[in-house]
């Protein structure tokens, strides 16, 4: 299940490292092509996901992450194991 | 083609003396220093002789424009640069507008951007990032094979993945250039204490000679790692202060009781320098004149003076000559002034060979603290704030000088028509800028 708080964390995390309108993080955004992540982004949006949620991101589940969803999912299924804050 | 002529219009300084070059000038005349006891964190890993330090600030990093991710991203030493320059550039009475966001990115107000260069100088760079990456590196894996994590040294949450340029010397003025979308030549000096004169220096030539028309320039430098080892650096060469009965007299340049100099935990000046005429069309205010700069380098040891002064006395008498000046017309020198046995000695001796005791000697570090590769810029805009206002701090806590020099006792009106501030550094580095007042 997922929290309504993570989503919108997970957004505003990305709303500020992206300077994306909020309106623009729905789902099934994908980060790269419809929000404009270049490589650099993408490694500036997973450490502040680890500095927002208390945590560490390795690389390959990083990269299986494309669209804002998915990192949702992601964050709420390690929120649920307790392996994030 | 003729020397142009080069103003100082614009300064910004964040030193442990305040986080503006306004708190830090009031602090100098009131003669309110910065000293406490360094972190008890840092006496985890060992005692050190010195037991210091001249702190930063509270330092309010979202106030000054630096979001959590650029928190995240950037060396202390660089977000200190940017501030100053921030500061300068407003100082200077530049617009400045939004180029991109995302990337926090302006563009000045000047007519030519690949005409304006920037030169910085800083002893260590972002050194203190890679002390942290470097012990994340290494304890991270001992977290899971130690039966007590609580005994491994705190470390930064993740290894970070901006710990390259975090760390690489020359950040500190490329941030400067991208930040403010400046493409001229983009310059960082490495001088250790004297890296800051040395970039004041190379800027005010680079403007003369007619490479540029416009500079950003001063010193850089963080040095407060969280578990001192920095510190320890400097403290095992037997070069800090001793903290003695009372440790806010410790530190005092040029005093018989002197016993070495007061670590700073940072700080950072940046000067806007413009050619004159172009400062004077767009109805600049300047603080003073940059007339002269050389630089020689003693050949002698890598962590102590030359003895005899030598190649100092022919750098001091080189920048004189080149500001069109003789010894006698220098009223004012911002010296080296560390508060090291040695420094204090040698400097002092050849400022009375060269000098006498006509000039006001003084030194900023008695305040301040040596925030090392920051210094020279910290005092380059102190020489030209003095000249600019008439006035001069005092040479704090000196009560027994070592020579009979003019020191400045008292701070308060001082006249000055031309001044020079000097910087020496580890590797054997000697500098200096001569300034003169705007008529």
């Amino acid at each position: 299940m997922q929290d309504a708080g993570i989503r919108e964390r997970v957004a505003n995390t990305i709303v500020h490292v992206l300077k994306v309108d909020a309106d623009l993080v729905d789902s099934d955004k994908r980060i790269r092509e419809d929000l404009g992540s270049d490589s650099l982004d993408s490694v500036t949006l997973v450490m502040a996901l680890e500095d927002e949620f208390g945590g560490s991101i390795n690389d390959n589940d990083a990269k299986s992450l494309t669209t804002v969803g998915d990192v949702v999912g992601y964050i709420s299924r390690r929120v649920e194991e307790k392996s994030l804050v | 083609m003729s020397r142009r002529r080069v103003v100082v219009t614009g300064i910004g300084m964040i030193s442990p003396l305040g986080t503006s070059a306004g708190e830090c000038w009031s602090a100098m005349l009131e003669g309110r220093s910065q000293v406490a006891a360094i972190p008890p964190a840092w006496k985890r890993y060992t005692e050190t002789a010195s037991t210091i330090w001249a702190p930063l600030p509270a330092i309010d990093w979202l106030a000054h424009g630096f979001s959590r991710v650029d928190q995240m991203q950037l060396d202390t030493s660089g977000m200190l640069t940017i501030a100053a320059s921030a500061e300068a550039i407003r100082d200077a009475g530049i617009e400045a507008s939004s180029v991109d966001p995302k990337k926090n990115t302006f563009r000045l107000a000047v007519p030519a951007p690949d005409r304006c260069g920037v030169f910085m100088g800083t002893g260590v760079g972002g050194v203190t990032s890679f002390f942290g990456n470097a012990v994340n590196h290494v304890v991270s894996p001992l977290k899971t094979v130690v039966a007590d994590p609580s005994v491994l040294p705190p470390m930064p949450p993740r290894f970070n993945p901006f710990g390259v340029p975090a760390m690489m010397p020359n950040a500190v003025s490329a941030l400067l250039g991208i930040h403010w979308s400046l493409y001229g030549p983009n310059l960082t000096y490495a001088q250790a204490c004297a890296a800051g004169t040395v970039a004041v220096g190379h800027a005010f030539r680079a403007i003369a000679t007619g490479d540029v028309d416009f500079a950003l320039c001063g010193g850089a430098e963080y040095l407060g790692d969280p578990y001192g080892g920095i510190f320890r650096g400097f403290d095992i060469a037997r070069t800090l202060v001793a903290a003695g009965d009372d440790p806010q007299q410790a530190n005092r340049p040029f005093d018989r009781d002197r016993s070495g100099f007061l670590f700073a935990e940072g700080g950072a000046a940046v000067l806007v320098c413009e050619e004159a005429e172009a400062a004077r069309r767009r109805g600049a205010r300047a603080y003073a004149e940059i007339v002269g700069y050389a630089e020689t380098f003693d050949g002698h040891s890598i962590m102590s003076i030359e003895p005899s002064g030598t190649r100092i006395v022919d750098m001091i008498g080189a920048a004189v000559r080149d500001a069109g000046c003789v010894p006698g017309d220098i009223d004012y020198v911002n010296t080296h002034g560390t508060g090291t046995t040695v420094n204090d000695e040698i400097e002092s001796a050849v400022i009375d060979q060269i000098f006498g005791s006509k000039p006001f000697v003084n030194a900023t570090k008695s305040l301040t603290g040596h925030c090392i590769g920051a210094s020279g810029g910290i005092e380059a805009a102190v020489t030209a704030l003095s000249l600019a206002h008439q006035t001069a701090h005092a040479c704090h806590n000196l009560e027994h000088p070592i020579r009979d020099l003019r020191f400045v006792r008292e701070a308060g009106p001082c006249r000055i028509d031309t001044a020079i501030t000097q910087s020496f550094a580890f590797g054997g580095h000697n500098a200096a800028v001569v300034m003169k007042r705007i008529d």
